[in-house]
């Protein structure tokens, strides 16, 4: 009986249609909420009232970068609490488990649901940093790929997280604590060398620190000596395989 | 009777509360994370308004104790249907609201006491400024608390509560000078800062303090909002709670 429901399985496509579905619930969720919504983007902007307020007006492109970088990051954070509430509270992932879609897939759709609502907030910013500061062609590319290479880690470490909790009150303060500290940790919103040594080299453990360096360099908002930049983006793809290969370790797919 | 206040079991529910709270460290532990986050924000960026900083991140941390009355109240009466079980008890409806909120603020005391003793290594100050700010704090405590508990029974469903709780701590916590001073806000809407209750505390305690020069008027716009405020809500806290006992 096994064997042949597992041979009709096997006869289903499993290709091509986990994006769409999960982006109609990325969807569903900014159309059914859209306070909800707005809410968790509003914290970046908040903070970059803030840092306009009481900063040095020169810093002001680099913490708009900071703001989307900070943005994408929280990605994560939403990943960890969906992930959690689906499988605390609603025992969804056992129906996922026992489908043909795979964890990849599963993991990379959450994701991909995740980044519909940030994706308003990262526009306005987009646009804010063109009022800004000239912007290259290059220099997009650049901050391109750093909002997706920080989307891919900060999601898949979000998703490891929730995998390992047991109750959704811990949902709240566990993504808080660990995407807020992080996103303070990296020099996101100032430049890295005003931090103190110590500081420093904590940040430099973490791969939004070489995302936002390598965005800085592209968009000319500080002065890197040749080759840095070329090292910054090495070491944003290293931080970001360790960093998405021990989410993968930690991940618990299946309750044992 | 009608308007008399009946306080049974507010001491026994507030010590309820308080172990409840306590069960719930890491909560209260990351309770002030956005005041570590601004308060760095502050020392990495403009190092010279920090003791301005530090007294807001006194007066966001007490501010913030109306969300988790919020959320508490939201959470005892929509996911445990408790609250329909203390009102048929002998507690009476303004104990349940005050010794919520008292039990509440008692257990995220620590944390807040912490941002003080910063504070005093930090910026030294006189008695009065101190006094100053205990008073302050004691009203915005009044207004958050009666505030959240108010917004708690408004809703039936605790997804759609966080986003408004986290909209109105925020957009009063960050947005007015309360972690940054009020000479930096354009003059024509200073008073508005002076009559919200968050950036209204933060300047009287930094007018007390020395750190900012206040006007004869901003005082009295300030400290007669905020005791307005203060006094006004938790009137309409303790008729609310009343109320809302009556329909469970």
């Amino acid at each position: 009986m096994a064997g042949a429901v597992e041979k009709r399985l096997e006869g289903q496509p499993r290709a091509g249609r986990v994006l769409p579905a999960f982006a109609l619930v990325g969807w569903r969720w900014v159309s059914r909420n859209p306070v909800a919504t707005i809410v968790p983007i509003l914290l970046p902007f908040m903070f970059l009232y803030f840092l306009w307020r009481i900063s040095d007006p020169r810093y002001f492109p680099l913490e708009v970068v900071g703001a989307m970088l900070f943005t994408t990051q929280n990605i994560g954070s939403w990943c960890l609490s969906d992930s959690a509430y689906w499988r605390i509270e609603q025992r969804l992932q056992d129906l996922f488990v026992a489908s043909p879609m795979g964890k990849v897939r599963y993991l990379f759709g959450i994701a991909f649901s995740n980044l519909i609502p940030a994706a308003p907030a990262l526009a306005i910013l987009a646009v804010i940093l063109a009022w800004v500061t000239p912007v290259s062609l290059f220099g997009w590319l650049m901050l391109l790929a750093a909002i997706l290479v920080i989307w891919v880690t900060f999601s898949a470490i979000g998703l490891a997280v929730s995998s390992r909790l047991v109750s959704p009150r811990e949902v709240w303060p566990v993504g808080n604590l660990i995407f807020t500290t992080l996103g303070i940790i990296s020099p996101l919103y100032y430049p890295i060398t005003i931090l103190p040594p110590v500081w420093q080299g904590v940040a430099r453990f973490l791969p939004a620190t070489y995302a936002a360096l390598l965005v800085q360099d592209a968009l000319g908002l500080r002065s890197a000596v040749p080759g840095e930049m070329a090292l910054d983006a090495v070491l944003l793809l290293v931080s970001a395989v360790v960093g998405i290969g021990l989410a993968l370790r930690l991940y618990r797919w299946r309750e044992r | 009777m009608a308007f008399g206040l009946r306080w049974a079991g507010t001491g026994v529910f507030c010590a309820t509360e308080i172990r409840v709270q306590f069960h719930e460290w890491l909560a209260i532990l990351t309770g002030t994370l956005v005041q570590a986050v601004l308060l760095i924000f502050v020392w990495v960026l403009a190092r010279d308004i920090l003791p301005i900083a530090l007294i807001g991140a006194l007066v966001y941390s007490v501010f913030l104790i109306g969300q988790r009355v919020l959320n508490e109240a939201a959470y005892v009466r929509i996911d445990h249907k408790l609250n329909e079980l203390y009102h048929a008890s002998p507690m009476s409806p303004e104990a349940y609201f005050l010794g919520m909120s008292t039990g509440i603020f008692l257990a995220y005391l620590p944390p807040i006491l912490v941002i003080a003793v910063v504070t005093i290594v930090v910026a030294p100050f006189g008695l009065l400024p101190w006094g100053v700010l205990i008073a302050c704090l004691l009203a915005v405590w009044s207004v958050s608390a009666s505030l959240g508990y108010f917004i708690s029974t408004l809703f039936k469903d605790m997804k759609t509560i966080w986003p408004y709780s986290s909209l109105i701590t925020n957009l009063l916590g960050i947005v007015p000078p309360v972690f940054y001073p009020l000479h930096l806000v354009p003059e024509g809407w200073r008073w508005l800062a002076l009559v919200l209750p968050t950036s209204s505390a933060t300047a009287l305690v930094n007018g007390a303090a020395g750190l900012e020069v206040l006007s004869g008027e901003d005082v009295l716009l300030a400290g007669g909002s905020l005791a307005v405020e203060a006094i006004a809500l938790f009137i309409f806290g303790i008729y609310w709670a009343r109320r809302a006992a009556r329909e469970a």
